[in-house]
């Protein structure tokens, strides 16, 4: 095997949770907010059925095939050449979208904080730093989130908390006024990074400890599920009608914190969340890029290609839209569409010829 | 390749990398003393029609001086007034900063002043500024200013750094209207469109000295000011937005001389929205608690029948001073500012629906009842009647 | 000098490796005529003025020589309990055999037998007389050792309220017994094995059978093992010899000078490396919370122990950052800070000519230079001098108008800051680690210190040492470790040891032991 490092379960839950809610926390708010409007903090139960989806293929897949990733495996059930062609897909789907998460990084930290630094030195430092972790290998990358999850929580937990003072409770109101529809509208986008959950077939086969995977791949799902509901809550209580006027509500409302006209203006917090948060979103997609494209080309160690993956991220980072506006629509319209024929069609027809080939077999 | 070999090229290239960022230099870096520190900004409006914008900014040589155990007179001011002309706000702020010699950083800017001038040709198109810009404060207080907004930061302050600190701070104690930014824009992309925003003056004091004072509030229909009202009406607004903290009720009870005052303690106000057959009616629900402050007259408020009387007549002026607000607002100006019309949304989303367009004919005829129940808690520290003073 | 010519000097100098193995010397056997020896040990030791050779008949009649090193062996025991009886004209035992002769005659209870030329120097480097007969291939090792040594004292880099006050000297007989004082079982293993072509010095590991994993141990011999030097004078020598990532800034191995902090050590699994001439015994395997640890955490009270513990965490967190962070804050997110508190910042700093990050290396650089001048200084009154010294440097500083008065708080209680770190090494890695942090800072602001941090948990996440990952129990993480990491639990709860690596034993003392007034009463 490629990867002879192994992870536990509670690792798996802390690589998985960060991936997701780095980037939701800040982007949903508003995107859930602009169709869902005061229903917005249901649109996630929603969403997380997509998620409890992913685990349970990536699961089902993985007891058929428990030592392979979805590259090696859609190899067996499609055959070669289809499934190098699912395989070649499905990692540039993961190019791409990780190309868009540095994007993402890159233009939430220029455009909040440093707004005269190139977005290329802010990308590249990023790019750089998740560079070493994948070299490193999985163990280091599951260790070092696993030494900023509480880290990543506290901070997390640490706004929630100094919000309480400002909210206003009558905001929620009506619930559910103009019935389900807006909600389950809302849910639509979020249901995609729920779909990302689709990973953890990249990283089942390195558990040391298989026999409650299952298990602690949902209750993972279910605690994106309860942050995300909270962060969109939370936005709503403080803004109401206007949530979606902002790029990123969340941190709009840490700006709106006050106590004691001291500490204030504590959006350098959703910084260092966001910060970290996504330091572990980028490896962890990297890591599966990195891992998944020696395992395409069959390469006997993928320490090699880590920094050549690095320099293509980057430079796809700067390619892949001119500007938030563009990455924005895109997100909200192309890429739920993208993102669910390489998250949930692929694994789930993979999944259903997996099935049909053992029935045959059998 | 040996371990330690590639060990090593790792860290070279670390080092490699951070030398670059050091060598390509620091984009954002701002020291302090490049910065021009804004505490308060105005806007008025000039005779074309355009932006006249006004900045407060703080000035630390001056403070060093002042506040160095030399004791030596400041030289100069500790805070410097700047006034521009330009046809946005952005506009007039690049125009500002052609001429300052520091940096313009308005992310400790937590005051903003608008005059009444302006404020009557709409201000949404001001307000987009302090939210899209990414260094204002969205908790930034905004005030609409009855003469020039440039007045109002030349301002000297007594107690505060600055003349903007003093009018955030008064906002704070909410005695009058507190609206921040955040606040300013959600009530702007409300239902009702109606806004209430505090108004501030610059007095002369009897010593000569000029002093802010909140002086009522600015109503505002589809972000254009119609109209104010004064401090007393204000009260009753805040009564109806469950906002009031701190207020005074002096009553002359009936049979006797003097004057009896209570402190307000807490005070709760539901608004309790009822369509029957139809019919749209606000039921105002208000529960106060007041302590007696100042007894002038001879009765003995630890009697519980007098207690009762005064509690009633309490409520009665209570329930008086909010009609009187209801009566000019609701009936006068028209404007929604209570909130009554997201009431109705929240109870019921779907004759809200149905008749949110005509909200605006709707309101000015919705029947309001105020129920109003006031209680006396305490007679006070001490309970000396006036007669038994006199005796003495 | 062109790179060619430097590569292919480096190149010569890779292609003739001189191997210094000691481990293959030939031995050569003593000879039987007491003169020929004797002609062998002068030739061996020319030059030595300090080697003391004296030629004396056993009985009268036998030829023997008795050697030793001046200052090494008990002299006046030499005399009384070797040279007296042995030089004694005993009639009666004409004939007997010289073997028995030495052990009848000789009251000295050490004695060793030695066949090679050898055996004989070494123990005659260690102090060990050693006699030889003549027509006799054998040689006595007489365990007369006596050097001038140092006292026991209070161990000086680690001192604690409560607790032992003994520390380990120089001298490794000394060290090992305070080890086996505290740890009486015959399960306390010591393995001794010699390093340096030169100075033989001798190094033990020392571990408690049935706790310790038997392949920590073997893998601890294995590394010194390949040990091929000239000399070793301390135990930093070997340290840096067999830790798993050299190039790392942090210490992968908990040096200390106290008996207690090795046997604690020991009783929890690791092994410990003594070496001769040096206080400082190695224990591994290690991770970072050790070093974050003192001994007296486990002899106070445990709230109180717990209490520290943290506090020492949020100063070490603060060492690291309060002066990057003042920097990001300074010259970037001026908004974070209080707008009062901005103001009368902009207004000390009005007269300072320098950039904030200038100003913080000129200010941290000097404390540093002032912290190692004192240590220097006789005493360790050093310390305290260097802090006032910092302060009263800063104090003109600030009138002066070169560098602000935040900056000297920050520079102070950074300085007091790193000192809550108990252990040196570590305390000296997180101080330098905070340069490159504000470089950072000032080039990127606070994502500059974010990313910084990111790379020196990543880094501290790839290290192990022998075997155990540096960052556990934190990551990967172990509950039932946490007990003794982020809080100290009461010693009737700390029921198991810590896992290292392999197969361990796992209970340190039977459950239920909480105290109480009714405790024992059924």
């Amino acid at each position: 095997m490629l990867e002879k490092g192994k992870i536990s379960a509670i690792q798996l839950i802390i690589l998985l949770y960060p991936t997701i809610t780095a980037t939701a926390i800040l982007v949903l708010p508003a995107t859930t907010g602009s169709f869902a409007k005061q229903d917005m903090w249901l649109s996630p139960i929603w969403a997380s059925t997509f998620g409890y989806l992913s685990i349970f293929i990536a699961y089902a897949l993985h007891k058929y095939y428990p030592q392979k990733t979805l590259i090696e495996y859609s190899e067996k059930i499609v055959g070669m050449i289809p499934g190098k062609l699912i395989g070649f897909g499905f990692l540039f789907f993961l190019l791409h979208t990780n190309g868009m998460n540095l994007r993402d990084y890159g233009e939430f930290v220029v455009g909040n904080f440093l707004q005269k630094t190139p977005i290329i030195v802010v990308v590249l430092s990023m790019a750089f730093v998740c560079a070493i972790t994948v070299y490193g290998g999985i163990e280091v990358l599951a260790r070092s989130s696993q030494f900023f999850f509480p880290v990543f929580v506290v901070l997390f937990l640490f706004i929630i908390v100094l919000l309480i003072p400002v909210l206003n409770p009558k905001n929620i109101l009506p619930v559910m006024g103009e019935g389900l529809t807006p909600s389950i509208k809302g849910a639509l986008i979020p249901s995609q990074w729920f779909n990302e959950f689709i990973l953890i077939s990249f990283l089942l086969p390195y558990l040391n400890k298989k026999k409650n995977a299952f298990k602690w791949g949902v209750l993972s799902v279910s605690l994106v599920m309860i942050t995300l509901v909270i962060t969109n809550l939370f936005s709503l209580l403080l803004f109401g009608d206007i949530t979606s006027y902002f790029t990123y509500p969340f941190m709009d409302a840490a700006r709106y914190i006050s106590i004691a006209d001291f500490l204030q203006h504590v959006e350098l917090i959703v910084m260092a969340l966001w910060v970290t948060g996504m330091f572990i979103k980028i490896s962890v997609f990297y890591y599966a890029i990195v891992l998944g494209t020696a395992q395409w080309l069959g390469l006997t160690s993928y320490r090699p290609i880590v920094f050549p993956i690095g320099f293509l991220l980057v430079v796809l980072s700067i390619w892949v839209t001119p500007n938030l506006q563009k990455l924005t629509e895109f997100s909200s319209t192309t890429w739920p569409v993208y993102a669910f024929v390489f998250q949930m069609f692929i694994p789930v027809s993979l999944l259903l010829i997996a099935m049909l080939r053992k029935k045959k077999s059998n | 390749m040996h371990p330690l070999l590639k060990t090593n090229i790792l860290l070279r290239s670390i080092f490699i990398c951070l030398l670059l960022f050091v060598l390509s230099g620091c984009w954002d870096r701002v020291e302090i003393n490049d910065l021009a520190i804004v505490t308060g900004m105005g806007i008025d409006k000039t005779d074309e029609g355009d932006i006249e914008l006004s900045v407060q900014i703080a000035n630390p040589k001056a403070m060093a001086s002042s506040g160095s155990s030399s004791g030596g007179q400041s030289d100069g001011e500790t805070t410097v007034v700047n006034t521009v002309k330009g046809k946005t706000i952005f506009d007039a702020r690049s125009k500002l900063q052609e001429g300052l010699s520091r940096q313009f950083f308005e992310g400790h800017n937590r005051v903003i002043f608008i005059s009444k001038e302006l404020a009557e040709d709409g201000i949404k198109k001001h307000v987009d500024f302090f939210a899209r810009f990414p260094s204002p404060r969205l908790r930034a207080n905004v005030f609409i200013v009855d003469s020039k907004a440039s007045d109002i930061l030349k301002v000297p302050s007594d107690f505060e750094l600055n003349s903007a600190e003093v009018a955030r701070e008064l906002a704070k104690l909410k005695i009058g209207l507190n609206i921040t930014t955040k606040d300013l824009l959600q009530q702007l992309a409300n239902e009702s469109g109606s806004i209430a925003l505090p108004i501030i003056t610059a007095e002369e004091n009897p010593t000569g000295k000029k002093g802010l004072r909140l002086s009522g509030s600015a109503i505002f229909k589809k972000d254009k000011m119609v109209g104010q009202i004064d401090s007393a009406l204000t009260r009753g607004v805040l009564w109806i937005r469950d906002k009031i903290e701190m207020s005074s009720v002096t009553l002359e009870p009936d049979n006797t001389e003097g004057y009896i005052s209570f402190e307000l303690l807490r005070s709760s106000t539901e608004l309790i929205p009822t369509i029957k057959d139809g019919k749209w009616k606000m039921i105002v629900n208000i529960t106060t608690e007041d302590d007696v402050v100042e007894n002038e007259t001879n009765l003995d408020i630890l009697d519980p029948k007098i207690t009762n009387k005064l509690e009633k007549q309490l409520e009665r002026k209570v329930k008086e001073r909010i009609q009187d607000t209801l009566d000019y607002v609701q009936k006068e100006l028209e404007a929604d500012i209570f909130g009554f019309g997201e009431a109705f949304h929240h109870k019921f989303p779907k004759q809200w629906e149905k008749e949110k367009d005509k909200w605006e004919e709707k309101f000015p005829k919705l029947e309001v009842e105020i129920i109003g129940e006031a209680y006396i808690r305490r007679p006070g520290r001490s309970n000396i009647p006036q007669e038994e003073q006199k005796k003495e | 000098m062109s790179w060619k010519i430097l590569k292919s000097k480096k190149k010569k100098k890779n292609a003739a490796p001189k191997p210094l193995s000691n481990q293959k010397q030939e031995q050569s056997s003593l000879f039987t005529s007491v003169k020929e020896n004797e002609k062998e040990f002068r030739s061996i030791y020319s030059d030595c003025s300090d080697f003391i050779l004296r030629p004396f008949l056993i009985g009268g009649k036998y030829d023997a020589i008795l050697l030793y090193i001046e200052g090494l062996s008990n002299t006046d025991e030499i005399d009384d309990s070797v040279l007296s009886p042995l030089m004694e004209k005993n009639e009666n035992q004409n004939d007997i055999q010289i073997g028995s002769l030495v052990k009848s005659q000789v009251a000295v209870s050490d004695v060793k037998e030695l066949q090679t030329f050898e055996d004989c120097i070494q123990a005659i480097s260690s102090g060990n007389p050693i006699v030889l007969v003549d027509k006799y291939k054998t040689g006595f090792s007489l365990g007369l050792t006596k050097w001038e040594k140092r006292s026991i004292e209070p161990p000086e880099a680690e001192k604690v309220i409560r607790g032992p006050r003994e520390g380990f000297v120089e001298t490794l007989a000394v060290n090992t017994s305070m080890i086996r004082r505290q740890i009486r079982s015959p399960k306390l293993k010591m393995q001794s094995m010699e390093i340096g072509k030169y100075t033989k010095t001798k190094v033990i590991i020392t571990y408690i059978d049935g706790i310790v994993d038997h392949t920590l141990v073997e893998e601890v011999k294995n590394r010194l093992k390949r040990i091929d030097i000239d000399g070793i004078l301390d135990s930093g020598v070997i340290e840096e010899f067999i830790e798993d990532h050299p190039y790392s800034p942090f210490p992968q191995m908990l040096d200390t000078e106290r008996p207690d902090t090795v046997s604690g050590n020991l009783l929890e699994g690791r092994a410990a490396i003594l070496v001769d001439g040096s206080p400082f015994a190695l224990i591994v395997p290690t991770t970072f919370y050790s070093f974050l640890q003192s001994n007296e955490d486990y002899y106070s009270r445990f709230l109180i122990a717990t209490a520290i513990r943290w506090l020492r965490f949020i100063f070490i967190i603060i060492s690291l950052l309060l002066p990057s962070l003042y920097v990001a804050l300074l010259t970037f997110h001026q908004e974070m800070i209080p707008t009062a508190l901005l103001i009368s910042m902009a207004a000390s700093r009005e007269q300072v000519p320098f950039p904030a990050i200038v100003e913080v290396f000129i200010m941290e650089i000097t404390f540093e230079a002032l912290r190692e001048a004192g240590l220097r200084l006789p005493k360790q009154v050093g310390s305290a001098v260097s802090i006032v010294g910092a302060l009263v440097i800063g104090e003109a500083a600030v009138s002066a108008g070169i560098v602000s008065a935040p900056m000297v708080i920050v520079v102070a209680i950074t300085g007091i800051a790193s000192f809550t770190v108990p252990r040196y090494s570590a305390a000296i890695a997180i101080r330098m680690i905070r340069f490159p942090l504000v470089l950072l800072a000032g080039t990127l602001g606070l994502l500059g210190v974010m990313l910084g941090l990111i790379m020196i948990i990543v880094h501290m996440s790839t290290l192990r040492s022998f075997g155990v990952p540096y960052l556990s129990p934190m990551a990967p993480m172990k509950l039932s470790e946490m007990k003794d990491t982020m809080m100290r639990a009461p010693w009737w709860k700390l029921n198991t040891r810590p896992h290292l690596t392999g197969d361990y034993n796992k209970y340190r003392q039977s459950p239920e032991q909480k105290p109480g007034p009714n405790k024992g009463k059924q």
